[in-house]
């Protein structure tokens, strides 16, 4: 384990070593003390003021109760339909990550080595200008280009780029390698679209190729599928794994981990072999129809048994169940994908069957290939200059390397391995916001590694995670419900994040952050807003809409006519949904959605499966007292069978070991899983002694991961580590 | 005991997901210590072996029985049965943190306060009940599993609910000398076979009735008294005198 346990005593003797500095224990402010008492206006007089989530990605609408300067309750906004009135546990116990006795409320510049805690309290002013300094003295030695800037999908990411952008650095790292690339590669490649919207209310059959929606939770979505399985909609699951959502289904196919794809390839196989498409609508809109039972000749449900160990004769009532449903069969494009380099080929064939299905029709189709997230309600923003040609190649290997991977999503982990390489150039500083690639990343040795080589390491966040722990500079942003950030438009609405109470400490929004840096490095143009507020008014400005108007219900209707376009017309080359792809061909890949073997883990090993708990988000929530109260302990689950060969029982410590690292971890010992995986949680493991709940707790699943990266979608594959297990 | 209102919850056992949002919620709306919960989900684990597997959440919390053992032991008067909501409330008031009333239900909903020194349990949020909201477990349930509302009124969502479940079951607590007749409706479900248990098999279980037991009310309950009215008279002192430095501060 790369982590020692350090007793309450060492802690403190850290402490007292460090004369005039702080350590962690002593950065913590008393939430009640630090609570500001600057009231904010009560818009509405009933003791709610609306606002929206962070406590993950899905942004639900949020009412949030303050009583005399401090948030006592947050209820979903039955007003927006993410939330419909209801928040799950994250955004339940949201006002606990505010309210965090861990939060950093003020700017602090490392005293210590690296990761060793040690931190001086700085101004706003002296924090800011350190890190200009060292992001200007970059620049000029080795070009804006030795700068990484990476953070994770938010609202204020518009002005994040501008930073990355206006500096003139091609190297962004998002999240999205980690994630989803997969997923948004093969609909954009396939549809056009990036992640087309489920439509439940007409569902009768779905089938999902390991989405955990019951525990991966997005409220109305999840919501949504539990309604429609009380209707009577048949769910069919795949995963090696019996989750909570297993636990709903209908059918449950505990498949062999990475052959999902065969699964699906002879489904396509019995469906278009026997004619049970939606013929018509095939040969109109989709590009490669009339060769398709031809490409997809050798996937039989007889070939797929061999592969997926599911009985063909499963897998051709499966093809006709879901083909008598028509359109109003969903197969789900599913979320994180990254679990296997042939994950794009998965996602590929779940856009196929979604295709020869209809499920795209209207009405009553259960596939909208319009983004959820696309609208027309033509918002403004502040006017700003274009910005700087940048020549220089990006770390990540987009698009030299990885020619299909869309520029916004990028390689992640490659672009670790570039800083660590120093090829094509070395970088020489990073600027993370809202993001913790210590923990994100696969193989985390190789993360602290790259770390250690940067001039500069600045972090924006709320609290100290591990990424910060290791840095040179803090920047403290203030909690989603302490800040403003740009408006987010769903269903033609326009919702508003606003503060329900003062920022506490000298925490500030990213908004401002982002600006007073930008002003500093000689960026001040792209930056053309004076304060939060003004911003907002900004973007209202082309639609004459109130921002006090909006501050007091929450959103705005702009009535902005929506269009019904007259003809189906797909946003790719040919216009129609490509099953076949010149695209695909041109870059030297299988046009057609294809069989790629997945490797197998050798006899003793086993596949390492992450996947979601409803009660965290990635990285960020373990340390949340509220969602540390109600977890499950982050125990690695381990079959009967294989446990008990290794005299192993739940509770017990497990070394798990892979080809890069181990971890030790307690036992549950579960049927919940095929014999030949392990599964843990992850988001453990933190290093940080800041977080006190988290430090730690549990063990760390990218201590363990290898890094494989798709050459196509640029995916990273999580579930090809292979791992051995032994009774600690 | 028959009472104007008869609020209780139907709980769709079918729908929950074991999200815990409802965990969350009653704990920030109730001001629920960490070390504590009000409410539960119970997880009747994986049932089966590989792959034929299944398993079911119950949702669960106080019963707010029409016959609570929990107001028969009650020293204080504290613990009643509320004649216009039937809601089993505690008046923390007038609580005294015996916890007679943990040792006396059958379903251990109940919990002491240590730091407050009183005993607390689901109130149904009557506070939100009252200006119209739902409890704050049933207002964000993910998966629509917990509903909350009169069952003398047809027409409430939990009647209606109630009205056309598959199946019905209660937790009813039944000996000889007590029958609890809880006011929560678990429907719906596929594996709560006749014998219902939560928590491993340990709940229901019997009331323990220190009192009647041992046979010391007759000498306990004055006693109680006694100390209570001691402690009143003891902190009314210090508030007086608080109070009048309080001022005297405030003059200065």
């Amino acid at each position: 384990m790369l982590e020692t346990k350090i007793s309450r005593r060492d802690f403190l003797k850290l402490g007292g070593a460090a004369f005039g500095a702080l350590t962690a224990s002593q950065l913590v402010a008393p939430p009640v003390a630090q609570a500001a008492r600057r009231f904010i206006d009560d818009p509405n007089g009933d003791g709610y003021i609306p606002t929206m989530c962070e406590m993950c990605v899905w942004r639900c609408g949020v009412k949030a109760k303050v009583d005399e300067g401090r948030i006592v309750k947050l209820d979903g906004n039955p007003d927006h339909p993410h939330s419909r009135g209801k928040l799950c546990a994250r955004g339940q116990s949201g006002l606990m990550n505010t309210y965090d006795p861990d939060r950093v409320l003020t700017p602090l510049i490392r005293v210590g080595k690296r990761g060793e805690g040690k931190f001086r309290r700085v101004s706003w002013d002296e924090a800011l200008d350190f890190t200009a300094e060292k992001m200007l003295q970059i620049k000029e030695k080795y070009g804006p280009e030795a700068m990484v800037f990476s953070s994770t999908h938010n609202l204020s990411q518009v002005q994040f780029e501008n930073l990355l952008n206006g500096f003139g650095s091609p190297n962004y790292g998002t999240q999205r390698s980690l994630c989803f690339n997969a997923m948004i590669t093969a609909f954009s490649l396939t549809y056009g679209v990036e992640e087309p919207a489920r439509n439940y209310e007409d569902v009768q059959f779905m089938l999902l190729t390991g989405r955990n929606m019951m525990e991966a939770i997005s409220t109305s979505e999840t919501s949504l599928m539990v309604d429609a399985i009380a209707r009577g909609a048949k769910l069919v699951y795949l995963d090696p794994r019996f989750t909570k959502t297993a636990s709903k289904s209908a059918e449950w196919i505990p498949i062999r981990p990475g052959t999902d794809s065969a699964f699906l390839l002879a489904m396509i196989n019995v469906i278009v072999s026997n004619e049970l498409g939606d013929c018509e609508f095939v040969k109109q809109y989709v590009v490669g129809c009339d060769d398709l039972p031809e490409a997809m000749k050798e996937y039989t449900p007889e070939w797929a048994e061999s592969i997926t160990g599911v009985p063909a004769a499963t897998i051709d009532r499966i093809a006709r169940e879901y083909a008598a449903a028509g359109k109003h069969a969903l197969a789900h494009p599913g979320w994180r994908t990254s679990n296997f380099i042939n994950s794009f080929q998965t996602e590929r064939a779940i856009a196929t069957l979604n295709a020869i299905s209809g499920a795209v029709l209207r009405p009553g189709g259960c596939l909208d290939t319009e983004s959820p997230e696309a609208s027309s309600v033509p918002l403004g923003k502040p006017p700003q200059p274009p910005y700087p040609r940048i020549s220089a190649l990006r770390l990540d290997g987009v698009p030299w390397k990885y020619p299909l991977v869309p520029l916004k999503l990028g390689v992640f982990q490659e672009l670790r391995d570039a800083v660590l390489s120093g090829k094509p150039y070395q970088a020489h500083g990073w600027f993370i916001s809202r993001q913790n690639p210590v923990l994100a990343i696969p193989d985390r040795k190789r993360t602290l590694e790259a770390l250690a080589k940067m001039d500069l390491i600045a972090v924006v966040d709320i609290i100290m995670n591990d990424s910060a722990w290791f840095a040179d500079v803090v920047l403290p942003e203030a909690s989603y419900l302490e800040r403003y950030d740009p408006l987010h438009v769903v269903d033609g609405k326009i919702f508003i994040r606003q503060p329900v109470i003062e920022a506490q400490g000298d925490a500030k929004s990213a908004l401002m952050i982002y600006k007073e840096l930008g002003e500093r490095l000689g960026l001040g143009d792209y930056f053309q807003y004076i304060d939060e507020e003004d911003y907002l008014q900004q973007q209202l400005a082309p639609l004459g809409l109130s921002l006090d108007e909006l501050k007091v219900k929450g959103y705005l209707d702009p009535q902005v006519q929506q269009e019904e376009p007259a003809e189906i017309v797909f946003n790719t080359p040919s216009g129609k949904i490509e099953i076949y792809s010149e695209t695909l061909a041109n870059a030297g890949f299988s046009p057609w959605p294809t069989w790629v073997e997945p490797p197998y883990p050798k006899p003793g090993e086993f596949y390492l499966l992450t996947g979601k708990v409803g009660q965290h988000t990635q990285f960020g929530t373990q340390n949340n007292q509220l969602l540390h109260k109600y977890e499950d302990p982050p125990f690695i689950w381990i079959h009967p069978s294989v446990a008990q060969e290794r005299g192993i029982q739940t509770n017990d410590w497990v070394e798990v070991t892979s080809p890069v690292g181990q971890v030790k971890v307690q036992a549950r010992v579960t049927e919940a899983i095929r014999p030949d995986c392990v599964y843990m949680t992850p988001g453990y493991g933190h290093l940080s002694k800041g977080l006190r709940v988290a430090y730690g707790h549990g063990a760390s699943d990218s201590e363990l991961h290898v890094t494989y990266t798709d050459p196509i979608s640029g995916g990273q594959a999580l579930s090809e580590t292979f791992v051995s297990l032994k009774k600690a | 005991m028959a009472t104007k209102k008869r609020y209780g919850f139907v709980i769709n056992v079918s729908r929950c997901i074991d999200c815990r949002a409802c965990l969350v919620a009653c704990s920030v709306e109730n001001n629920v210590p960490m070390n504590h919960t009000r409410i539960w989900v119970h997880d009747l684990g994986v049932q089966g072996q590989f792959p034929i597997l299944q398993r079911e959440f119950i949702p669960w919390n106080c019963m707010h029985c029409e016959h609570p053992p929990c107001t028969e032991v009650c020293v204080s008067g504290a613990t009643y049965k509320d004649p216009d909501t039937g809601l089993v409330l505690v008046d923390q008031q007038a609580c005294i943190g015996c916890g007679f009333c943990v040792d006396a239900c059958p379903y251990d909903v109940r919990y002491l306060d240590e730091k407050r020194g009183v005993v607390d349990k689901c109130n149904a949020c009557l506070q939100r009940v009252e200006v119209g909201m739902q409890p704050a477990c049933v207002a964000t349930c993910v998966g629509g599993s917990r509903m909350f509302g009169d069952l003398n009124d047809p027409n409430s969502e939990a009647s209606i609910a109630l009205k056309n479940a598959t199946n019905i079951q209660r937790l009813d607590y039944e000996n000889g000398k007590v029958d609890t007749d809880p006011n929560i409706y678990f429907i719906n479900s596929e594996a709560l076979g006749e014998e219902v248990v939560l928590q491993s098999g340990i709940l229901p279980r019997p009331p323990q009735y220190h009192l009647e037991e041992v046979g010391w009310k007759k000498v306990l309950v004055p006693a109680v008294f006694a100390a209570i009215g001691a402690s009143f008279l003891v902190q009314a002192t210090f508030f007086t005198k608080q109070l009048l430095e309080g001022e005297k501060e405030f003059e200065e």
